[in-house]
């Protein structure tokens, strides 16, 4: 066993002196490779953990949101609607939202506005993407305990008519903050001066970059809604396996309601993280498919001095079973330290830099991004999925090439004579 | 020691470019001798040496090593053989550029695991022995013609093995190390060992040394 050991030492020792010898060769497969994996993985991790991050968020989203549909469009819903959805049997609470879009031109950026919720807690949750917001729980449960974590907080800031909060993203985007004044031009053509009272905390800002929160009367007064109109509604249902039954009797009620299920949303949220992420897996699988040739290439093309070296190790007492060890160990140092950079370079470009490489093509196009840090998340599944998408193809790519390499005859290196 | 009886060694066989190097060569090599196989270029010498250290099989007939049959081993136990019995030393040194002359000397004893301090003090002794242990940490490229001979012989003794081989030793070395050489396969036979040599060379082949020549020609002994 002592002298197996010391030979795989030997082996080992070889192969790295002969990497070293052939040095731009192999630095420069090296660098290929690496940035393969890296960007593999980068991909891979920034998929995960925004679908991973949306979902966590979406958790507390409420289990139900009503809208009014029109001739198969969002419509305003009438808030005379409300005390039909209460009587309905499981129905928890109910909540009316406002909510809208409001386009800046001088920035080229989309804000959302919301109104907070109507018990003036500045802690509900928010979610900006789906524009929902939950309100009223039972204390006691837990369910409720959950819900009333803060997607985002005001920071001591107190809305009061004529004055607004805003996101981190746009406060960084027109360089404002508490105390500026922001004009918006109101449906009517007026222009309406909202006094920033506050900047939400920047924890939020997945859910918060671009939300603007203003009263009930300001929001009105800026798009022309009436009174007896509000954007949607929230349904909290007390049994949570009661909620398709609660929405489908709530379609039944209101034919031209649309009752939208959290799991529908979250559903959504998969599909089109998973779309993206699969899309950069495609477009980077011709690159994948470019390094195997490479590595074939690289491979099969021993060089003239490498043949020799062979030959002489054969000559000199080699095995067959000797060389292809060699070359193992020889593709699984490049292999795995390629491997083992790129999984490190990707999870500090995914984690701590931002992933700026990829993150206008898998976070979404906007003028107005979030400015977060993602929650480093790897799992083992991830990582396999990855050493299965590169290590294997260069494994395999490099079978026959070294098989051929390790068979050169031993008298080669009699037949050799030039130097 | 090593009988060849009716070898036959052919080349790309069944194809346009067929060729036989050997043609029904019966010999027999005895123990502690030098041998010189001679003959022109083309004869088949270094064919035969390959045969004879286990480096190719003959493509008819038997080849036995201290009365065992070794023709119809497996390569795995012809390696075995070749690496604990033969030596090895090239027409050119052959050694592997980029390492030093230590590492290249140590490398037919990678195989057998041996502890690594003890494979050291053997190839230094090697080294002392041919006066050249003071370039064991230089790289091989800068070594002189002399040096990287005396380097790949040490090589070919590191395993000690019972037979050397040598193929064309003198081929591209001045008159004065050629008799350095001869000097060196004198201190191996006076060892015990086996000394087989293919030369053109007369400063080889009439060496007082040599215990019998073996003339080739077109794959064929001459008698």
């Amino acid at each position: 066993m002592r002298a197996w050991i010391e030979k795989q030492r030997y082996i080992i020792d070889f192969t790295i002196s002969s990497l070293l010898r052939r040095k731009v060769k192999n630095f420069g497969l090296l660098a290929l490779y690496t940035l393969i994996v890296f960007i593999l993985a980068s991909t891979m991790f920034f998929t995960y953990s925004i679908k991973k991050e949306a979902s966590l968020i979406l958790k507390d989203a409420p289990e139900i949101v009503v809208q009014k549909i029109v001739a198969g469009r969002h419509d305003l819903f009438p808030a005379s609607y409300i005390e039909t959805i209460k009587k309905i049997r499981g129905v928890a609470a109910v909540e009316s939202r406002l909510w809208g879009y409001y386009y800046d031109s001088l920035v080229s950026a989309n804000y959302t506005l919301l109104t907070p919720p109507s018990n003036g807690s500045p802690t509900h949750n928010v979610k900006s993407s789906a524009k929902t917001t939950v309100v009223e729980s039972e204390s006691g449960d837990q369910q409720a305990v959950d819900m009333a974590k803060p997607l985002f907080e005001l920071n001591g800031a107190v809305l009061e008519p004529e004055t607004l909060i805003i996101g981190n993203g746009i406060a960084r985007l027109r360089n404002i903050g508490k105390g500026d004044y922001m004009p918006f031009l109101a449906f009517d053509g007026k222009v309406i001066n909202l006094k920033i009272a506050g900047v939400l905390s920047s924890q939020s800002e997945l859910v918060s970059s671009d939300l603007m929160l203003i009263t009930e009367d300001d929001y009105r007064k800026l798009f022309g809604i009436d009174k007896g109109y509000v954007t949607d509604l929230t349904v909290a249902v007390s049994n949570p396996s009661e909620v398709a039954m609660v929405a489908s009797k709530i379609k039944k009620r209101l034919p031209q309601a649309r009752p939208i299920i959290r799991d529908e949303i979250l559903r959504t949220y998969d599909s089109i993280f998973n779309w993206r992420g699969g899309m950069m897996i495609v477009i980077f699988s011709a690159a994948v498919l470019a390094f195997v040739i490479f590595a074939w290439d690289k491979a099969s093309g021993l060089s003239a001095g490498e043949r020799r070296e062979i030959g002489i190790l054969k000559a000199v007492g080699w095995e067959t079973s000797d060389v292809i060890q060699m070359k193992f160990w020889e593709g699984a140092v490049v292999s795995l330290t390629a491997f083992f950079t790129g999984v490190i370079l990707a999870y500090i470009h995914v984690f701590f830099t931002g992933p700026m490489v990829f993150e206008p093509a898998l976070k979404g196009w906007s003028n107005l991004y979030p400015n977060f840090e993602l929650t480093p998340f790897v799992n083992i599944e991830q990582l396999t999925t990855l050493f299965f998408l590169t290590v294997v193809p260069y494994t395999v790519a490099t079978i026959v090439p070294i098989w051929k390499a390790a068979t050169i005859d031993p008298d080669s290196a009699m037949r050799f004579t030039g130097e | 020691m090593i009988e060849l009886v009716n070898v036959k060694k052919v080349y790309n066989a069944g194809n346009p470019s067929e060729f036989s190097a050997l043609n029904s060569v019966s010999l027999h090599i005895a123990e502690n001798k030098v041998t010189v196989l001679k003959g022109p270029s083309g004869s088949g010498k270094t064919t035969l040496l390959s045969i004879v250290g286990c480096m190719s099989r003959p493509s008819a007939g038997r080849v036995k090593l201290n009365g065992r049959e070794i023709t119809s081993l497996p390569e795995r136990f012809l390696t075995d053989i070749r690496r604990k019995t033969f030596g090895f030393i090239f027409q050119q040194p052959n050694l592997i550029k980029g390492i030093s002359v230590l590492d290249n000397v140590m490398l037919p004893a990678y195989p057998l695991g041996e502890k690594r301090s003890h494979l050291k003090i053997k190839a230094m002794k090697g080294l002392s022995e041919l006066n050249i242990a003071n370039k064991a940490a230089s790289k091989v490229e800068w070594l002189s013609g002399g040096e990287a001979q005396r380097a790949s012989i040490v090589r070919a003794l590191i395993n000690d093995p019972h037979i050397i081989i040598a193929d064309e030793p003198t081929a591209h070395l001045d008159t004065r190390l050629s008799y350095r050489f001869m000097e060196i396969i004198e201190k191996f036979k006076s060892e015990g060992k086996t000394v087989i040599i293919t030369s053109h060379d007369p400063l080889v082949y009439e060496s007082a040394i040599v215990d019998r020549v073996v003339n080739l020609r077109d794959g064929q002994i001459e008698d």
